[in-house]
């Protein structure tokens, strides 16, 4: 619960960005306060289990303090910097591990609901859809995530993928088309 | 122009999820599409945001902890620490970087020069005050001469303690607006102090004296940290709430590193610690401040999670566990009656909450019952937890239903 509430308007965390880039370890460290859940939910989301999830967490701070002077180039939040930079990593990670197991973890939490039944529904819905997303090809899959997921607008995950918005509409529409494919095949 | 389904399928998504219009409203709108659409935007309002999942605020700390480390490591020379608050002095050029050492001795010469009087002074000084460098330099000289990880860890533990002093002087003296600055030095401060106790324990030293000091020293920030949350006004709190995180999560690290070399100790500090957290929680229930209830709760929640842990590593060692279940069994009574206090306090929707912290209270007797049992140590301690009278029967009967092992996640 507190871990959630942080003092910081946005134009602190632009300071914050600002601080870290020339190199300021305090300032670095506070920006990882900030996001440190979000990074580990997304990538928690691709992996699906705590070691992995915390392993990559860490190595996505690190790399992006080693990149910092990198993100002065791009106009996309520092969020969804950090992001791109899970990405990347969960996707070595997939191809040094072919780890396909890990489709099957399941992503679950405490869900406060009157019914047990739509609850199991809800979740076997929800990983059936994980596992499809997962399946997707890697620009189709971040997409996907960006968009709904972490909730970013076609104009944010243009700047971020340097592309342009109407080339992120194909791909969303692509993406939902093979979602699509992927689900009718297995409900045969 | 026609449009591109592609535009239209991330329209009619934007309009759905904005609450403009619904999925019939955009099939209707195109109807020669609908076929295609349809599947398309079902699937699409299906994926959601994933549950609420977070890390560990062990793995927090410890991953933070390394994450400084590694970054310091990586830099050929540290920023001095009053330039990280003041921001306004560039990194020395590589050329003119001189050792550490030399510069703090040098800083120390100087400062002795100018009259030592001027580092004393600066002693009393807050952020803000132009002698707060002066301040935060000799913490830095007085690091330089200390030889060991532990007393390394030991100092940053002062360091820690002068920053919630200055929290508090900040809100005595109404400058809130400079809380800020001494929070990071804390949340700094204890990081660099778990970390060193880590490093010396990785070394195979004996850390119980230093965990302990760690441990003890954070569970009195706390209830200082909440005297000056509650003299703050509203724009300082969410500062300090995130110093009560940092001293919660470093208590929560010294505990389970004291718990392998005395967990009888580690169980006691965390128990007192649980005893100011419902008495918190009891005063804010006088205040009819339902939010401070849940906060209190909130961190004793945490606390008996890590009372669960200190059992746990001391029994996964073979340590003799029986003084730690001895104090949470005869701790149980008094962690109810408190409870049930705030219970018929608090407006139902905090009561859930209140309810949990009953359930973990009664697992925690459940389990020390058990072992005790299991060691013939039971003496007079009673085998059912003590449930308070006052508590409506239906919780009663929940907590009846309590198993040792069902530990929450």
């Amino acid at each position: 619960m507190h871990e959630e509430r942080h003092a910081e308007t946005e134009a602190d965390q632009v300071l914050l960005v600002q601080r870290a880039i020339s190199r300021d370890a305090d300032a670095f460290g506070r920006l990882y306060d900030m996001y440190v859940n979000r990074v580990y939910r997304h990538i928690y989301y691709r992996v699906g289990n705590i070691a992995d999830a915390e392993d990559l967490t860490q190595q996505v701070f690190l790399k992006a303090w080693q990149a910092i002077d990198r993100y002065k180039k791009t106009a996309s939040p520092f969020l969804a910097w950090l992001m791109t930079i899970s990405h990347n990593l969960v996707v070595d990670f997939y191809r040094t591990k072919k780890a396909k197991t890990y489709l099957e973890a399941e992503v679950t939490a405490d869900e406060p609901t009157s019914s047990l039944e739509r609850v199991a529904e809800a979740r076997f819905e929800q990983q059936r859809l994980r596992r499809a997303i997962l399946q997707l090809r890697s620009d189709q899959q971040q997409v996907i995530l960006l968009r709904f997921v972490e909730g970013y607008q076609y104009a944010e995950i243009a700047s971020l993928l340097g592309k342009s918005e109407g080339a992120i509409r194909v791909i969303l529409h692509r993406a939902l088309v093979a979602l699509r494919r992927m689900l009718e095949k297995e409900e045969r | 122009m026609l449009k591109k389904i592609e535009d239209i399928l991330a329209q009619c998504i934007e309009d759905i999820k904005a609450g403009r219009s619904s999925v019939e409203d955009c099939l209707d709108k195109y109807p020669s599409m609908r076929k295609r659409l349809e599947p398309l935007l079902r699937i699409a309002l299906e994926i959601r945001e994933p549950p609420d999942i977070k890390p560990s605020p062990a793995f927090k700390v410890r991953a933070r902890v390394q994450l400084m480390e590694q970054i310091h490591a990586k830099k050929a020379v540290t920023k001095w620490p009053w330039f990280r608050y003041t921001n306004q002095v560039k990194p020395i050029p590589y050329k003119r970087r001189f050792n550490m050492v030399a510069i703090i001795v040098a800083v120390v010469l100087a400062v002795s020069a100018l009259g030592g009087g001027t580092a004393y002074a600066s002693q009393g000084s807050l952020p803000g005050d132009v002698l707060y460098p002066v301040k935060l330099g000799t913490e830095q000289a007085r690091l330089v001469v200390a030889t060991s990880d532990t007393a390394k860890a030991e100092l940053y533990l002062t360091f820690a303690n002068s920053r919630v002093q200055e929290m508090t002087a900040l809100a005595e003296r109404g400058r809130p607006e400079k809380v800020n600055i001494a929070v990071n030095g804390y949340d700094g401060a204890i990081g660099m102090a778990i970390g060193k106790m880590e490093e010396a324990k990785g070394k195979g030293l004996a850390i119980a004296d230093t965990s302990e000091l760690v441990a003890e020293a954070t569970s009195k920030h706390l209830p200082a940290l909440d005297e000056v949350y509650d003299r703050v006004p509203d724009e300082a709190k969410p500062a300090i709430e995130r110093a009560r995180d940092v001293s919660i999560n470093g208590m929560g690290n010294a505990l389970r590193a004291l718990a392998r070399e005395n967990p009888g100790r580690a169980a006691e500090i965390n128990l007192a610690a649980v005893e100011v957290r419902l008495n918190r929680a009891k005063a804010k229930a006088d205040e009819d401040n339902t939010e401070g209830v849940e906060d209190a709760i909130d961190d004793t929640e945490k606390l008996f999670r890590f009372g669960e842990e200190i059992s746990e590593i001391a029994q996964g060692l073979g340590k003799d566990t029986t003084t730690v279940e001895e104090l949470v069994a005869r701790a149980t009574s008094i962690h109810l009656e408190v409870l049930a206090e705030v219970y018929e306090k608090v407006p139902e929707q905090a009561k859930p909450a209140i309810e949990r912290a009953m359930a973990s209270s009664v697992r925690g007797h459940e389990r020390a019952v058990e072992a005790l049992k299991g060691k013939g140590a039971l003496g007079n301690i009673p085998e059912e937890p003590p449930v308070p009278e006052g508590i409506p029967e239906s919780v009663k009967e929940r907590l009846s239903k309590v198993k040792p092992g069902a530990r929450k996640p």
